[in-house]
């Protein structure tokens, strides 16, 4: 199910000093990460991912996911240990069009002679904080037995 | 046989059992399958969103090599966009006809069967180019056509072999050229008209990926069709002086040059992939269905002339395409459908092994052609059809670059290619 991002996550993803990772998966099951700076919100709450290469392992998995309806995956971390994975699915994908232009337009502003093979649309479904000090206060309060006994010896 | 009995093994396949019976294959081109075979009918509140100025919609004076269903003159939208990018090029169908409908949605433009929404769907939009005309006074949009990644020049829609009335059975080409010319004064594009449109449709960031040039055979010459290749490199020239390298991706669509006119039109355009329609796969059908071809090339000529093209444009620049379903017309073609199919996939195999993709159209019987009043195969073939061509390309490491969803989006098969 559609969910709407918070304003932290949106605010995260839209920094652009913000670390950025989009993962896929292949035919066979195997995933697929890159580091990616193109990954926005836009203002309907989706996350736009700006593929450059037709040919890319990314673009193909992300053509399999549309086609046979496969979740991606989105993590992005940023200052203050905060850090956020984005499940969701990839609904449309622009290859002409104003969006499709304006992002052509910008992104060869910004990288010089690049081409655009299209800007993917991903409707986010799930969002997992992966703070690490949030995740592991979470875990010792809801399964306090996943912890080492030498952790709670008396020094 | 009993009735009953014929009945129930005829019984087509309907579009949900389709999808399920092949799962490998994406709803989305079987979606495109089903609405080029059935055709679309815009509802009147459809069309109250439908804006010229923005979208592309059918104006006479565009050129076209081939009409539609119905002999339709309203300003209606060209065609579809689903939402992987995939073009749906269908025509206006008549409702009794049993077409999509395409109607408003929640705001949206939306394709419904049964009043179900099957998809939502964009319209092509209008490049800005169409707004302006050429130093000579022509409207760019009669010039150059527009896809939504492509442009498209069709240099005439006559084709000579209806001369001597042996176009193909199932084309409607000559439909209407003479009567088009008449009613709206299309004159003869010049090269200068050509080179001006391609240089204001460049200016559109992100707009074009590709050049598609065609036209009608043209027979004339000292050799069969010289006049033709002269005609091609006229207009490529122009094309080509508006790009920084010589060549630029494009699409030559064309009859079945021999080695020296291919040679030409290799060395002195821009061009880059050349494609030339065996139409049917298979002999015996193609010498009924195409007989201005059988006559003057012959199926196993055409296949040949087309398979040494790869000695000058190379491999992963030739294809031929054909017109998937016409192999079954009435009362010559395939009986059954199996048949058809093991028959069309022997024959496009033997060109894959020689290098050459083969691609197909889906047939749609035109309203101007002589097959108008046949009927198109059921979706359960076309989309057996569309799997088995890509499989060929996966098995023989054949691409289709210049041809494929986002450079024609006419193809179901190379919808599927864009994996590769
Ligand atoms: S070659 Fe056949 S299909 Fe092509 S334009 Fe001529 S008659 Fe039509």
């Amino acid at each position: 199910m559609p969910i709407q991002l918070s304003q932290e996550v949106v605010s995260l993803i839209n920094d652009k000093g913000a670390f950025k990772a989009l993962a896929t998966v292949d035919e066979s099951g195997t995933p697929n990460v890159v580091q990616n700076d193109s990954i926005y919100v836009a203002e309907n709450g989706n996350i736009h991912y700006l593929e450059l290469l037709e040919t890319s392992r990314t673009n193909h998995n992300l053509v399999r996911a549309i086609w046979f309806d496969r979740k991606v995956s989105i993590v992005v971390s940023g200052a203050d240990q905060k850090s956020f994975q984005i499940k969701g699915k990839a609904i449309e994908v622009h290859i002409t069009g104003p969006l499709y232009e304006k992002h052509y337009v910008e992104i060869r502003q910004r990288l010089g002679d690049v081409d655009l093979s299209g800007v993917w649309v991903i409707q986010p479904e799930e969002v997992i904080d992966e703070n690490f000090t949030n995740r592991k206060n979470e875990e010792e309060t809801k399964r306090p037995f996943f912890r080492h006994l030498d952790r709670l010896a008396k020094v | 046989m009993s009735l009953a009995l014929k009945q129930t093994y005829e019984r087509e396949l309907s579009f949900d059992e389709v999808v399920a019976k092949y799962p490998e294959v994406p709803r989305l081109i079987i979606v495109k399958i089903d609405v080029q075979r059935r055709g679309v009918h815009y509802t009147d509140t459809a069309l109250s969103v439908v804006d010229p100025k923005i979208h592309l919609v059918r104006d006479t004076g565009t050129r076209e090599l081939f009409g539609g269903r119905a002999q339709e003159k309203k300003s209606l939208p060209i065609s579809l966009l689903l939402r992987d990018g995939t073009s749906v090029i269908t025509s206006p169908t008549p409702l009794e006809q049993n077409p999509y409908l395409v109607d408003l949605v929640n705001g949206r433009l939306a394709l419904v069967d049964n009043d179900e929404v099957i998809e939502y769907v964009e319209l092509w939009r209008r490049p800005r180019y169409y707004d302006l005309k050429t130093s000579s006074g022509i409207p760019m949009s009669h010039v150059l056509s527009a896809r939504p990644q492509r442009l498209s020049l069709t240099l005439s829609n006559y084709c000579h072999f209806w001369t001597k009335n042996q176009g193909c059975l199932y084309c409607d080409s000559n439909r209407d050229s003479k009567q088009l010319k008449k009613e709206i004064g299309i004159p003869r594009v010049k090269p200068q008209d050509i080179s001006e449109t391609v240089r204001e449709a460049l200016k559109e960031p992100g707009r074009f990926s590709t050049f598609c040039i065609t036209s009608g055979s043209i027979l004339a010459g000292n050799e069969l069709f010289d006049k033709e290749v002269d005609t091609y490199i006229e207009a490529l020239q122009a094309i080509g002086e508006n790009f920084k390298t010589k060549k630029f991706p494009s699409q030559m669509v064309a009859t079945a040059f021999n080695e020296k006119q291919l040679q030409r039109l290799y060395d002195e355009t821009g061009i880059m992939s050349y494609t030339s329609d065996l139409e049917v796969l298979n002999e015996e059908r193609f010498s009924w269905i195409c007989p201005g071809k059988a006559e003057n090339v012959g199926y196993q000529g055409w296949k040949q002339r087309v398979i040494r093209a790869l000695d000058i444009f190379g491999r992963g620049n030739v294809s031929s395409g054909f017109v998937g379903g016409v192999e079954l017309a009435k009362p010559y073609g395939f009986i059954r459908e199996d048949e058809a199919l093991r028959s069309t996939l022997e024959e496009a195999e033997s060109l894959a092994e020689s290098g050459v993709p083969a691609f197909f159209v889906v047939w749609v019987p035109r309203a101007g052609s002589p097959f108008h009043d046949q009927q198109s195969p059921s979706l359960d073939y076309f989309v057996q059809l569309a799997s088995g061509l890509h499989q060929l390309r996966v098995k023989y490491g054949l691409t289709v670059d210049f041809d494929d969803y986002r450079r024609c989006g006419n193809h179901p098969d190379t919808d599927l290619s864009r994996l590769l």
